[in-house]
């Protein structure tokens, strides 16, 4: 591959809590709705929902990677600048297994209470959560091979 | 008069209580301003959110009007009265202003024949509450001084599912709005049903609409904006949060910077008057001392 042909793009993750990823990127990876959304400079308008689920960033694709546990949110590509709206995200590297485990102790709980007759809709977000904070956890428990982790390389 | 000993002691009492004041200062002044750091963190998210709501309503709107349950306005039965006050007191006003606004607010709503109920956050007014024989629905505390994005979702999803479940037809925040360490501004805000201005596009910051066309939406706008609106909720409550949290330790700030210039004061006269005590206790004793001579060579 020509590494012209490398183009960027901006990429902002943001939460409430403030911006966790802004910069250039060669290719983004989110957690669509409906399976994993790849984002390259140049896609096509476009507005989805996000499951939770693991966020790549490729600065520099197969080469410097980040990545991310992030939360239910909303995902926007507009003329070569994608943004993430994300309630909660952890970089890998920095997941603290007890907070993800508290998460999910109040997010179970919380949706048992739920379970007993109330709307679909407070319960997927709850859902979300759980799979949100289990999505850590796993990351966490993978933490020690994710150096090793095989990335395509570009060659 | 008390004597110098009574007001040595009385001394060590109010620079003891100056002390515990002047720390207290200095703790909320720091948390105040992690409070405001946090206010500015959250901004980009809130306003990206806002930005991204509108053009999706746009899109939803073009389609289908209408038909979702927190946009949906019906007779006003009920009525959720939400104060966000603090979890501890010696904050001046702070949590007192809240609640007589909150109870005032509750006069009117009676007298306009709706029925009120009370969800409240932070334990001073849970407290106040129960003191006063209302019923409470629903107490969320414990995170006043720090609140988390969580906490916010927490409140959200309640408020949320009674909304959708017809149990409640319109729900009011009343919380402090920080516009200084010196002045906190009561307001209260609509938040269900989602006030319609939300949702157009007459503000500043909004999606320029030549782009609303053109974009692929992954579900259906509605569907997108369906999920968007409980997220709307959550990140207003958050702000409200926040804006309460920084208010508070603003409060306690002030409060305390007063208290402890009230304790100099206090300090400086009991001083005075120690030393007075003791230079009337000299003078009395040259007194006896020099009465005593002159009885003597007399």
């Amino acid at each position: 591959m020509a590494s012209e042909g490398r183009r960027t793009f901006d990429v902002s993750l943001v939460t409430p809590e403030g911006a966790v990823f802004e910069g250039e990127a060669e290719l983004l990876i989110v957690p669509g709705a409906d399976g994993e959304i790849g984002i390259l400079a140049r896609h096509a308008p476009l507005v989805a929902t996000l499951r939770a689920g693991a966020t790549r960033v490729h600065v520099r694709r197969g080469e410097d990677v980040r990545e991310y546990a992030t939360g239910p949110g909303f995902f926007k590509v507009e003329q070569d600048r994608a943004l993430a709206l994300v309630d909660d995200a952890a970089e890998a590297a920095q997941i603290d297994p007890e907070r993800a485990r508290n998460q999910l102790e109040t997010a179970r709980s919380e949706l048992e209470r739920v379970e007993r007759g109330e709307s679909d809709a407070d319960r997927w977000q709850l859902e979300q959560r759980i799979r949100h904070a289990e999505n850590q956890l796993q990351i966490v428990g993978g933490a020690e091979s994710a150096d090793q982790r095989p990335l395509t390389s570009a060659g | 008069m008390a004597s110098v000993q009574d007001l040595k002691r009385r001394v060590r009492s109010v620079r003891n209580t100056r002390k515990i004041t002047k720390a207290m200062e200095l703790v909320a002044s720091a948390r105040l301003r992690r409070a405001q750091a946090r206010i500015e963190a959250m901004r980009p998210y809130a306003d990206r959110m806002q930005e991204l709501m509108v053009g999706v309503a746009r899109a939803a709107s073009t389609n289908r009007p209408g038909g979702l349950p927190l946009l949906e306005r019906r007779e006003v039965r009920r009525v959720a009265i939400v104060p966000l006050t603090g979890d501890r007191g010696l904050a001046g006003p702070f949590n007192a202003q809240i609640l007589r606004h909150t109870f005032g607010l509750e006069r009117q709503l009676s007298g306009e024949g709706a029925d009120v109920r009370w969800l409240v956050a932070g334990k001073k007014g849970r407290s106040t509450l129960s003191f006063r024989r209302y019923e409470v629905d629903q107490a969320w505390t414990g995170f006043s001084d720090q609140p988390a994005y969580s906490d916010a979702q927490a409140i959200a999803h309640r408020l949320a599912e009674l909304y959708a479940a017809k149990e409640l037809d319109r729900v009011i925040v009343v919380y402090n709005h920080f516009v200084s360490a010196l002045v906190q501004r009561v307001v209260e805000q609509e938040l269900l049903p989602i006030p319609e201005r939300v949702l157009e596009a007459g503000f500043e910051g909004a999606a320029p609409p030549e782009h609303v066309g053109d974009f692929i939406y992954e579900p259906e706008p509605d569907q997108i904006l369906d999920r968007l609106l409980p997220v709307y909720l959550e990140t207003e409550l958050y702000r409200a949060l926040l804006e309460s949290a920084a208010s508070e330790q603003g409060a306690r700030m002030t409060a305390m910077r007063n208290a402890s210039k009230n304790a100099a004061d206090l300090i400086d006269a009991l001083t005075l008057a120690m030393n007075r005590a003791r230079q009337a206790e000299i003078t009395q004793e040259i007194l006896e001392v020099v009465a005593g001579a002159d009885a003597l060579s007399a």
